[in-house]
């Protein structure tokens, strides 16, 4: 039997006829997630029902050494769940089981499959909710989340997902459970838990999360405020700022993607409008009236053409949809698209508007804007129709030229999206070859044979052990008898 | 770097004798580097002569954690004092390691902005404050260290400089190096600089204080706060013999603070406003400059409250009881077994619910004989981290968890 | 090689392929899988609308029609929950139509299959048959049915339907047939054709006679076609294309002359089908036109209502209500809020929404009966939402719906008035006690 065989084997033995996929029909539904234009036909998908099952699965992976890539909902934008054609794509969409939400621990403990939206709605009856809500928050996983570190449009005022995760059961790439920090906080040891949020699947898989909840807000306001430009919309958002006030999302769009969402989800957003920003106070009443004057105040002085406040939660919804609909509405007015996610420091956004213009411009590739534009974070939407020759390659360069962009801005190339496999090339670019060597040293100590989603993130793994001028030999402490190396 | 710039770099630190000692070791020497390049050269050096370094800045926690296993150079990094950056546009800010975090606050202040961590210890430097995770009172709203630390610059073992993370708050390009030094107490690397995330100052502020019957009556009335809609910056507990008292910090407009401490004082009756923090707010139990006490931090569940401020007793404790973390002083006269016993019952009720109970600060002879951290999940991983960035064992070895 | 000679080696004939421009649409976001039925119960992409979407991407790219891909999508409901959720405008109800399509074409059923599809086409699309049916059990003796669907494991399902149905209608042998015209109360504001449906003619007649007593009351004249037929909801969501088009043209020719300005259908499922009869008969020069005009004055009984707007009195009813959106009305026809603002006009009601309330109860026309298990969890998902709500009667305006809600929620121990939403307007326009409408279980 090949090693493949074995796993295969060591799955149907371990879980029900359907949670072992070889059929080829099948086997390629899984072949992308939600960055479509990468494709892997995973060898084996598995879709354990416990953290045992999925354990004992990456035990296996690990006598075998067959790599393995986990996944949750597949809405990933950066490939970072793209399959390994030699391994097996582990599916945590059957570990979605919402184990405890305690209201006096401001707690809930859940499975990694879990809908993020899913927790919230479950935190709500008791006045809770779990604050960060990327984009996709109604389909995508907690462990996605966690693999991703998401942000979402309020993680201005609340922070991303490493800021509400306290705890979680982790299976190593040896297939080993351990639990990395807890209910309290500040576990004794090594931050483990804040190294694995954020590494997109390559140091293990969590199995169970344990994560903050938030109070439900008093009070929420929220603003669709339409300028006649993006420079407007610009100085609007440093105005606010600079004032000390801190909402929990300031998000713009540009006319672009304001008709694309238009489009999509008739939104209604303002007639005419170069850019809008959709802000929203919460808080207690007495703090968010207070704001909520001088925000109105700032978006006049900076020359808002119309300041519309949602009064009833349909409208806050109607306002959000087009917001959080942008990516995929973009579709409706282009064939095809690359969405980007760039981060650059605030106070450059005006600067690195008017250059991707230019970019755009220069190249005839149209670029449409969203953002949250209360932390830098930029997704433009690089627009193309691939049946067209070479506009695929234009808009790829273009793209690329908006990451350039942000790294001489002194940014960063993703900001909640991801490395995955999409932006590894790019890492060199970002990082230094020893900042990019010392990240190597995390992934060694967890995953020494790198079987834990491999090629991802780092373009050209050195192998671990593999260490320049590694002085050899054993220490003198070592060899006198006073220290353990352990 | 060439040799010339190295050589240059080399004689340019200063070396002095010790007149420190780490936890009862007396160091060979102390190096004084003044800038990253220098710090690198030292550990190129150290490594190549397979010497133990153990980094340090003012110096006002070298008795907390376990005595190092061998503390060839005491590396000061008090020269590296420098706020090099400050965005005040992107809220953000970046110090040398050495700088007391006294002073980076008080710069970032003239632009109305803070960081919002708050200096438990007086004197105490970024970096020190960084290898300890250090917190206090406004961890409630802002978090603690890992929560706005955004950027690093390091110097590993092997004099490798590296850095991690960058000068954006949101970043995800790669593993969040930073977070694994955060509490680290020196063992992976020596931080040389650091970029943190600002908050804008409140406009206002008040602190509603009331005294509680009891230990449930305090947990009763933490537990009202927490869940009303105060949205407080912190919510602090003060176990002594003088009584249990609860302290909740509101900030923001003044009109709104006005509003949210009224509706405090309704929560909490009996309670009493002021413009100005209690008595010891902000500051650990315990004298941090004297050997007269053991320092120990516990960490439990909201809802664990109760419980663990009958298990501190007659010692009583303060901390963020809106958190789960506080900090109980443990007189060092006690005998031996009696502290022994203490830190046994304080581990097993902050077990129960959830928490620990790690030993920060004693007499150096009393750390040899307890055991200061209790029980580690994960020992097994942070090992294999320690091994991958200090192969040799030679930064801060022995001061930390399960002999690190 | 041409184009031909490639998609000859896939999937699909060259009639109506699940269309490449449409599939293209699709970005692969995933905000259509909490939506979907299939993916909550069983949480595998092939299963989900994104994952039958790639199958057929699948299919188009040259992969044979693979027993696993059939499975899949005959695992769809067809609920259309995706298509309303979905940001890029996908059009899946299109897609899954015209693959069904080709499934029955290209794909070999093993024969237990085959019988049970028979069964299910021989009865359902004929009001004639099901009327009879209404004694189920004897229908099934006397053909001898029983064995076979018992074999099938699909009797269990059945019979509690089919007596629940019995419950639900003790008079309806007696009920008499709806006259051919009803005039309209008072000043008439429109004259519009009726369309009775099998299930609800078959066993739900009190709910046509409210409809046309409503629709009178509000100043329609009612005209009633004889000979009606099907509207080949069944046919065409399960494939069988050209039995549709034949039901769909006897339609057409039914309400052709009958002089009415709109065609009013009380049944959702019906009413999505009425709605695509262009498409469905786009091919067939005789009745596309035809068809256009047919399917631009098809309306849900609830649009027709909320387009005339009330002129009837409302009598108060005393009841909390939870409305129940049907699948083929809110996310094949996007009919969500009229039904729940003339629910509101009615003094007295206290309307409750039900969680999860875009997710499919199970019914999903035959759905309940070719793949009765992941029915069930539906239909037990949905009745636990249901029952959450408190309320005291459930309204919808499907008849499959209510039927299979009402078994679940009787499984579970409850007790909860059902009742179509136009029998909710007919109660209070004739100002009906509302105990009529909570004592109605099924």
């Amino acid at each position: 039997m090949t090693p493949l065989q074995r796993l295969t084997a060591t799955a149907r033995a371990l879980l029900p006829e359907d949670g072992v996929i070889t059929d080829l029909a099948r086997l390629r539904t899984y072949e992308c997630d939600g960055l479509a234009h990468y494709r892997v036909t995973p060898a084996l998908v598995v879709i354990p029902e416990t953290a045992e099952q999925l354990a004992e699965i990456v035990r296996c992976c690990a006598e075998e050494q067959i790599p393995y890539v986990a996944r949750g909902s597949g809405t990933g934008l950066s490939g970072g769940s793209l399959p390994h054609a030699e391994g097996v794509l582990v599916v945590t969409s059957r570990l979605r089981a919402i184990k405890e939400v305690r209201r006096e621990d401001q707690r809930a403990v859940v499975e990694p499959g879990v809908i993020n939206l899913d927790v919230t709605r479950a935190a709500t009856p008791e006045g809770y909710y779990y604050a960060p809500d990327p984009s996709s928050q109604q389909i995508c996983s907690i462990g996605g989340n966690v693999a991703e570190n998401s942000g979402g449009a309020h993680c201005l005022k609340y922070g991303f997902t490493t800021n509400h995760v306290l705890g979680a059961e982790f299976v190593t790439a040896a297939g080993d459970r351990v639990r990395l920090g807890g209910d309290a906080p500040d576990s004794p040891g090594y931050d483990l838990l804040g190294a694995v949020v954020g590494s997109e699947g390559t140091l293990g898989i969590v199995t169970e999360v344990t994560v903050r909840l938030v109070r439900l807000p008093e009070k929420v306001v929220t603003l669709l405020v339409g300028f006649d430009s993006t420079d407007r919309a610009g100085a609007a958002v440093s105005a606010i700022i600079a004032a000390g006030i801190v909402p929990a999302a300031i998000e713009m769009m540009d006319a672009l993607a304001i008709e694309a969402a238009e489009a999509a989800v008739s939104c209604n957003y303002p007639d005419g409008a170069g850019a809008v920003l959709v802000i929203e106070l919460d808080g207690p009443a007495a703090e968010v009236d207070a704001e909520y004057a001088d925000v109105v105040r700032f978006c006049e002085e900076t020359g808002a053409f119309e300041i519309r406040t949602a009064k009833t939660p349909e409208e806050r919804f109607l306002i959000w949809k087009g917001r959080k609909s942008a990516f995929a509405a973009v579709g409706r007015i282009s064939p095809d698209y690359i969405v980007q996610d760039g981060v650059i420091p605030r106070t450059a956004l005006p600067e690195v508007l008017r250059a991707i213009t230019e970019l755009s411009e220069r190249s005839g590739v149209r670029v449409a804007n969203v953002f949250h534009a209360g932390d830098g974070n930029l997704h433009p939407l690089v627009l193309f129709d691939d049946a067209v020759p070479g506009a695929g390659d234009a808009a790829e360069e273009v793209s690329r030229g908006i990451l350039d962009l942000c790294l001489q801005h002194g940014g960063s190339i993703t900001g909640e999206h991801g490395v995955g496999a999409d932006k590894a090339g790019h890492m060199p670019k970002m990082h230094a070859a020893d900042d990019l060597d010392t990240m190597q040293l995390v992934r060694c100590a967890f995953d020494p044979d790198r079987i834990s989603n491999p090629g991802k993130i780092f373009p050209t793994p050195r192998l671990c052990g593999e260490r320049p001028g590694r002085r050899q030999g054993a220490h003198p402490l070592q060899q006198a008898g006073i220290a353990e190396v352990f | 770097m060439s040799d010339s710039l190295a050589g240059r770099a080399a004689s340019e630190a200063s070396v002095s004798r010790p007149t420190r000692s780490i936890s009862g070791v007396t160091p060979g020497r102390v190096e004084h580097p003044t800038s990253t390049a220098e710090v690198a050269e030292i550990m190129r050096a150290a490594a190549a002569a397979g010497e133990s370094v153990v980094p340090t800045g003012a110096g006002t926690k070298l008795d907390w954690g376990s005595p190092p296993a061998s503390a060839d150079i005491l590396l000061d990094l008090s020269a590296l004092d420098q706020v090099s950056e400050h965005a005040s546009g992107d809220l953000i800010a970046t110090a040398g390691a050495g700088t007391p975090l006294a002073q980076l606050k008080e710069h970032v202040a003239a632009a109305d902005q803070r960081l919002a961590l708050d200096e438990v210890v007086p004197g105490t430097t970024v970096g020190g404050a960084l290898a300890t995770n250090t917190s206090g009172p406004l961890r409630m709203l802002a978090g603690t260290m890992r929560d706005l630390l955004i950027g690093v610059t390091m110097v590993r073992a092997d004099g490798v400089v590296a850095k991690a993370g960058g000068k954006v708050v949101k970043n995800v390009a790669g593993y969040d190096v930073g977070k694994l030094l955060v509490g680290s107490y020196g063992t992976l690397a020596v931080v040389t600089e650091a970029t943190f995330r600002l908050h804008p100052v409140p406009q206002s502020r008040r602190w509603v204080s009331v005294a509680a019957r009891d230990s449930a009556h305090a947990a009763g009335l933490t537990q009202a706060v927490l869940h009303s809609q105060t949205v407080p910056s912190a919510l602090e507990v003060d176990a002594s013999a003088g009584g249990v008292r609860v302290d909740v910090l509101v900030e923001g407009r003044p009109e709104g603070v006005v509003g949210r401490a009224a509706v405090l004082s309704a929560l909490l009756p009996g309670a009493e406003t002021s413009a100005e923090p209690p008595a010891g707010w902000g500051r650990y139990p315990w004298n941090d400059t004297a050997d007269s006490h053991l320092g120990i931090k516990v960490t439990f569940r909201l809802s664990g409250l109760a419980d663990v401020l009958e298990a501190a007793g007659e010692l009583g404790l303060r901390g963020s009881a809106g958190v789960g973390v506080a900090y109980v002083a443990v007189p060092a006269e006690r005998e031996i077994t009696e502290i022994r016993a203490i830190l046994a019952r304080l581990r097993e009720t902050t077990g129960r619910h959830g928490g620990s109970a790690v030993v920060l600060d004693a007499p150096p002879a009393l750390e040899q004989q307890l055991d200061l951290w209790g029980p580690v999940p994960a020992l097994g991983l942070m090992r294999r981290v320690k091994h991958e960035f200090d192969p040799d064992h030679r930064l801060s070895p022995g001061r930390f968890v399960g002999g690190i | 090689m041409t184009d031909i000679d490639i998609r000859n080696l896939g999937a699909f004939d060259e009639e109506h392929p699940p269309d490449q421009q449409l599939l293209d649409d699709c970005v692969h976001c995933g905000f259509c899988l909490p939506t979907c039925p299939t993916y909550l119960l069983w949480g595998e992409e092939m299963d989900s609308p994104r994952g039958r979407l790639y199958l057929m991407k699948e299919g188009l790219e040259g992969d044979p029609m693979s027993d696993s891909m059939v499975q899949h999508w005959d695992n769809c409901l067809g609920c259309m929950s995706c298509v309303t959720a979905c940001p890029s405008g996908v059009r899946y109800d299109t897609l899954i139509e015209q693959t069904r399509a080709q499934v029955e074409r290209n794909h070999v059923r093993t024969p237990k299959e085959k019988a049970l599809r028979s069964l299910i086409f021989a009865i359902f699309p004929h009001p004639k048959r099901l009327r009879a049916m209404r004694g189920p059990l004897r229908l099934l003796q006397r053909t001898g049915l029983d064995r076979r669907l018992r074999s099938t494991g699909l009797l269990d399902r059945m019979a509690p339907h089919l007596a629940a149905m019995e419950r639900l209608t003790p008079t309806i042998t007696s009920a008499e047939p709806l006259p051919a015209r009803v005039p309209a109360t008072g000043e008439r504001r429109a004259v519009v054709g009726m369309l009775t449906g099998c299930v609800q003619g078959a066993f739900f007649p009190g709910v046509n006679a409210a409809t046309a007593r409503v629709l009178a009351a509000e100043g329609c004249d009612v005209v009633i076609p004889r000979d009606q037929g099907c509207c080949g909801a069944l046919s065409v969501h399960n494939g069988r294309e050209q039995e549709a088009q034949a039901y769909a043209r006897r339609i057409i020719d039914a309400f052709e002359d009958a002089g009415v300005e709109h065609i009013v259908i009380n049944a959702a499922g019906c009413g999505s089908t009425l709605k695509d009869y262009a498409r469905l008969l786009a091919d067939d020069p005789a009745y596309a036109a035809k068809a256009a005009d047919f399917e631009s004055r098809v309306r849900d009984i609830a649009e027709i209502l909320d387009e005339l707007g009330p002129v009837a009195e409302r009598h108060p009813l005393d009841l909390t209500i939870a409305y129940h959106d049907a699948c083929h009305l809110a996310h094949a026809q996007g009919v969500r809020a009229q039904p729940r603002a003339l629910l509101k006009g009615i003094p007295g009601i206290e309307l409750r929404e039900i969680a999860e309330g875009e997710i499919c109860c199970g019914s999903a026309g035959i759905y309940n009966i070719l793949n009765p298990e992941p029915a069930r969890e539906l239909g037990e998902r949905k009745a636990r939402n249901i029952v959450a709500t408190g309320a005291e009667v459930l309204v919808t305006a499907n008849p499959g719906c209510l039927l299979q809600v009402a078994s679940a929620i009787t499984a579970q121990g409850h007790q909860l008035g059902m009742a179509h939403l136009i029998e909710v307007l007919d109660a209070s326009i004739s100002g009906s006690s509302p105990e009529v409408l909570r004592s109605r279980t099924l």
